[in-house]
């Protein structure tokens, strides 16, 4: 819209703030109105799903980096909630293996309060981890983030007086409401779009487009990339706890690889580069993934039904979801890099500098990792 | 016909514009030097003949074809061989495997043999140290064996990106020398260089680059009679601005 | 002195296999700047290979083949078709294909074939041992010392003698003057991607060959081993691959062999927590290359 006068940011953030929140609030009172149970499961799965894209989009969309580690610190802030809200009775059903002597054992709190503080344990965890991160670049930090993963997973499986090992925790609290995980989403939302034009989001992202540039005016990278990653992987714990008190019965399975392609998924589908595109990921894949499933399941029943459908279908279907969804992110990949929001916030009356290769850039068929 | 021709170019990296309708020519057998501070567009130029970096327009012909869309390794095919600026050899691989790879394009074995041998009694030094990893050698020896691995595919043309940089006074003047030699085994030469006394010692014509485009071409002889003309490629780009009247285009 | 010996043939063989692995992961990354997640997906294919060829009535030796040359078929595929149109994207938009295409693959196969693990049928020296004095050797673990050797030679020689093979080495360095060579970019990058395959294949034979068993997941041991032997031994070094490999391979049956049994169920997190720590201190890898620049 050119000729009308720029906004300024925190008016943009408005706008974005209130049609995001806008749709996530009328996916919210839909569902209440008109949904049965099972879909008020599915959707606040999928807040909780905003929750967590959105804190890897704060780290990722604005630093440029990707973190396949994300989901280890979800694990961290689900195990972690359990130990602050189960009574010491709980705890005895749940960590059987936790000795009643522990100081763990005895304490516990609401469940607000343990949100907070199981993003804490993320933080302290990946605040120290993250010191040493920072000064990673590229693949060397993804694969070190991966490398978290595995330990966290590793020690989730083992440390049986915390996590109960490679068997599931039951008995967990149902405490997270279709309204607690959309207040969560609609906080985070913000907070993501807020991040974005803070001075800290404003720096990463300059040290994300030309790191030499950056430094060169002053900008302290390590810091700010700092700042990013702890206050994503403290959303990512709160999500955890979320996720924890949602489900209420989970082992360390179920925070691992294939998780965690499915919330990269969910940012690259809809665009790292914008909390918009991290919304409308979470949203989309959500939704497709829990129609594939139910879509698989139908035709599965009519297969053993030997119906006309049954009979096209010559084996069980499984995985279609994480299928369709791979091939969806491969499509994007190579068709739309940038994601489907192409990396901009929905409402914003400018879109910056248009992100096409301008003549002149190294020519496509060399990598650009081998570029000068 | 012109062996290479390139025509009213253009390339820009994001914001900033690196050519503005930059022109030349060079014909068969010739060595042509394209003269200019930094910044000006010479390296760029070499960069868009070989097609690493796509021009935003302009034509590119050799031999009489477009080079435009090509892939550098089919440019290469065609009979060009760069050796580029900061001579970019393989320090870990020796130089043996350096001067091997300079002859990729090409399959008939002895031949390769045989012109390995001509480089390394061209450059004794070279020979002296085939086994040994091409990062032992110095400056000026890197130099030359970025030189002769460009030369072991046989091109028709060379394009040298500042052969001169970074060197001794007394290299200097052995590498103008082998480029003066190489005129007489026919090979054709566009020299890119910042050098300018010493470069129009070799050259059968200059071409003077500013800001992207072609300030004045003529013989070494017409560059020198215009004494600002080599005072302002002598200085600095400053005072190139103020020499646009004075050359007439 | 029985147990020093069976020690070191043990991680010599299981050594042996991570060398390849982990070069098959690096001889790509050189070249793309890419981690391929996607590598163990290769192992799988090659196990999976064995376990329909090996249903069929062909020779064990063709079985094995045909495994390898499907895994080499794979890779080559999958540059073909997920790699090559975001080669110019960046190096991030690569690594995401990657672990893309591996969460593909594997849900393939569990659609396609199961999820549940299947028995391989095996050649019965793949079981066998051979007693010498006090010691007790595995066959299959001679076998794996004898091949990946023989790989490590095979290998060697391409890489040292072809053009092709030294145009691989320098294209790690300098892949935009390798070009401007006149070395063909997608043919290099095919080969990177044949080699990878290759290596891949013949670790899954001895691989699949140690539990009889393949399973969607076959790879995923192996390639998280091959990502830390590779960040050990430095990303863009091929002999630092080998010995990296080889280092992991007598560690690992080091903790296996000393580590008291409580111990070991962590020995994946220690081994990837020394990955990260490697990582801090010497993000270019323990094994420095001798003449190394920056990256043009």
């Amino acid at each position: 819209m050119s000729g009308s006068a720029r906004r300024s940011p925190l008016a943009q953030i408005a706008i974005t703030s209130v049609i995001l929140c806008g749709i996530l609030i009328i996916i919210g009172l839909l569902t209440n109105t008109f949904g049965d149970r099972v879909l008020v499961r599915v959707v606040t799965v999928l807040f909780i799903n905003v929750v967590l894209t959105v804190a890897l989009q704060i780290f990722m969309g604005n630093s440029g980096l990707s973190s396949f580690g994300h989901i280890a610190f979800m694990a961290i802030g689900a195990y972690s909630s359990l130990w602050f809200t189960l009574t010491p009775e709980e705890k005895n059903r749940t960590l059987p293996d936790m000795p009643e002597t522990w100081i763990m054992h005895g304490w516990h709190t609401d469940f607000l309060p343990a949100i907070l503080l199981a993003g804490g344990v993320a933080a302290v965890v990946g605040g120290l981890l993250g010191v040493a991160l920072v000064r990673l670049r590229g693949a060397s930090f993804t694969i070190a983030t991966f490398a978290f993963l595995i330990v966290v997973h590793t020690v989730a499986l083992n440390w049986d007086p915390m996590t109960r090992g490679s068997r599931t925790v039951f008995g967990i609290p149902d405490l997270t409401t279709l309204w607690i995980a959309l207040g969560a989403a609609l906080i985070v939302v913000v907070a993501g779009l807020l991040f974005r034009e803070s001075p800290v989001g404003l720096r990463l992202r300059a040290a994300r487009d030309d790191e030499d540039a950056a430094a060169s005016i002053g900008i302290h990278i390590a810091w700010v990339r700092w700042v990013a990653w702890i206050s994503s992987v403290f959303i990512a714990g709160a999500a955890g706890a979320l996720w924890a008190h949602f489900i209420t019965t989970f082992s360390p399975a179920a925070f691992y690889i294939s998780e965690t392609f499915v919330v990269v998924a969910m940012l690259i589908i809809g665009g790292s580069g914008s909390v918009s595109g991290a919304v409308l990921g979470a949203v989309l894949v959500s939704l497709s993934s829990e129609w594939l499933r139910r879509l698989e399941g139908w035709l599965n029943q009519h297969r053993s039904d030997g119906t006309i459908i049954g009979q096209l279908i010559p084996i069980e279907l499984r995985g279609f979801a994480e299928i369709v969804i791979a091939i969806a992110m491969i499509i994007i990949l190579i068709k739309r890099p940038a994601g489907l929001t192409g990396g901009r916030e929905v409402g914003w009356d400018s879109f910056g500098p248009r992100r096409t290769v301008p003549p002149g850039m190294p020519i496509a068929n060399v990598p650009a990792s081998a570029q000068e | 016909m012109a062996l290479l021709d390139v025509e009213d170019l253009h390339v820009r990296y994001g914001a900033i514009v690196a050519l503005r309708g930059m022109s030349l020519t060079v014909n068969q057998g010739e060595i042509v030097g394209l003269i200019g501070v930094n910044g000006a567009g010479k390296s760029t130029t070499m960069k868009a003949i070989m097609q690493v970096v796509r021009p935003e327009r302009g034509t590119i012909t050799y031999e009489g074809q477009s080079l435009i869309g090509m892939t550098p390794e089919n440019v290469v095919r065609r009979g060009i061989a760069p050796v580029m600026e900061g001579r970019r050899i393989f320090p870990a691989l020796t130089i043996e495997e350096n001067l091997r790879l300079g002859a990729a394009i090409r399959n008939d074995r002895d031949g390769i043999k045989a012109d390995m041998d001509k480089w390394c009694q061209f450059f004794p030094i070279l020979g002296e140290r085939l086994a040994k990893p091409a990062g032992t050698l110095s400056g000026g020896q890197q130099q030359m064996l970025a030189v002769a691995r460009g030369l072991m595919s046989r091109p028709k043309l060379v394009l040298m990106d500042e052969p001169s940089l970074g060197l001794s006074p007394k290299l200097v003047g052995e590498v103008f020398g082998l480029i003066a030699e190489l005129r007489g085994l026919g090979v054709t030469i566009l020299l890119i260089e910042q050098n300018v006394r010493m470069t129009l010692n070799i050259v059968d014509r200059a071409y003077l680059v500013n800001t992207g485009r072609v300030e004045f071409v003529g013989t070494p002889d017409e560059i020198r009679q215009h004494a600002d003309l080599e005072q302002a490629y002598l200085g600095g780009g400053r005072a190139a601005a103020s020499v646009r009247t004075a050359s007439g285009g | 002195m029985d147990s020093l010996i069976q020690y070191l043939i043990s991680s010599f063989s299981l050594g042996g296999l991570y060398a390849l692995m982990t070069l098959g992961l690096v001889v790509v990354y050189g070249i793309l700047r890419l981690i391929n997640f996607a590598y163990g997906e290769l192992v799988m294919v090659a196990g999976y290979g064995l376990l329909l060829f090996g249903n069929t009535d062909l020779a064990w030796p063709l079985v094995a083949l045909f495994s390898i040359i499907a895994a080499i078929v794979a890779a080559v595929i999958m540059e073909r078709v997920a790699f090559r149109p975001v080669r110019f994207g960046s190096a991030n938009t690569m690594l995401i294909t990657s672990f893309a295409v591996s969460t593909l693959l594997q849900n393939v196969t569990l659609l396609a074939i199961s999820p549940r693990p299947q028995a391989v049928r095996l050649p019965s020296f793949f079981v066998e041992s051979i007693t010498a004095g006090n010691l007790r050797l595995r066959i299959v673990d001679l076998a794996s010392i004898v091949v990946s050797v023989l790989a490590l030679v095979v290998l060697t020689v391409l890489v040292r003698r072809t053009t092709i093979g030294i145009a691989l080495r320098a294209a790690a360095d300098d892949f935009t003057m390798t070009r401007l060579l006149g070395v063909r970019a997608n043919l290099l990058i095919s080969v990177a991607f044949a080699i990878s395959g290759l290596l891949a294949g013949i670790v899954a034979i001895f691989w699949v060959g140690r539990s009889s068993l393949v399973e969607p997941a076959v790879g995923l041991q192996p390639v998280l081993i091959a990502f830390i032997a590779a960040v050990v031994g430095g990303m863009e070094n091929l002999k630092g691959a080998v010995l990296g490999g080889y280092l992991l391979g007598f560690l690992w049956v080091g903790l296996q062999t000393w580590l008291p049994q409580a111990m070991l169920d962590y020995r994946n997190a220690v081994l990837f927590g020394i990955v990260i720590v490697i990582l801090l201190i010497r993000p270019e890898g323990l094994i420095r290359p001798v003449y190394s620049r920056e990256r043009r």
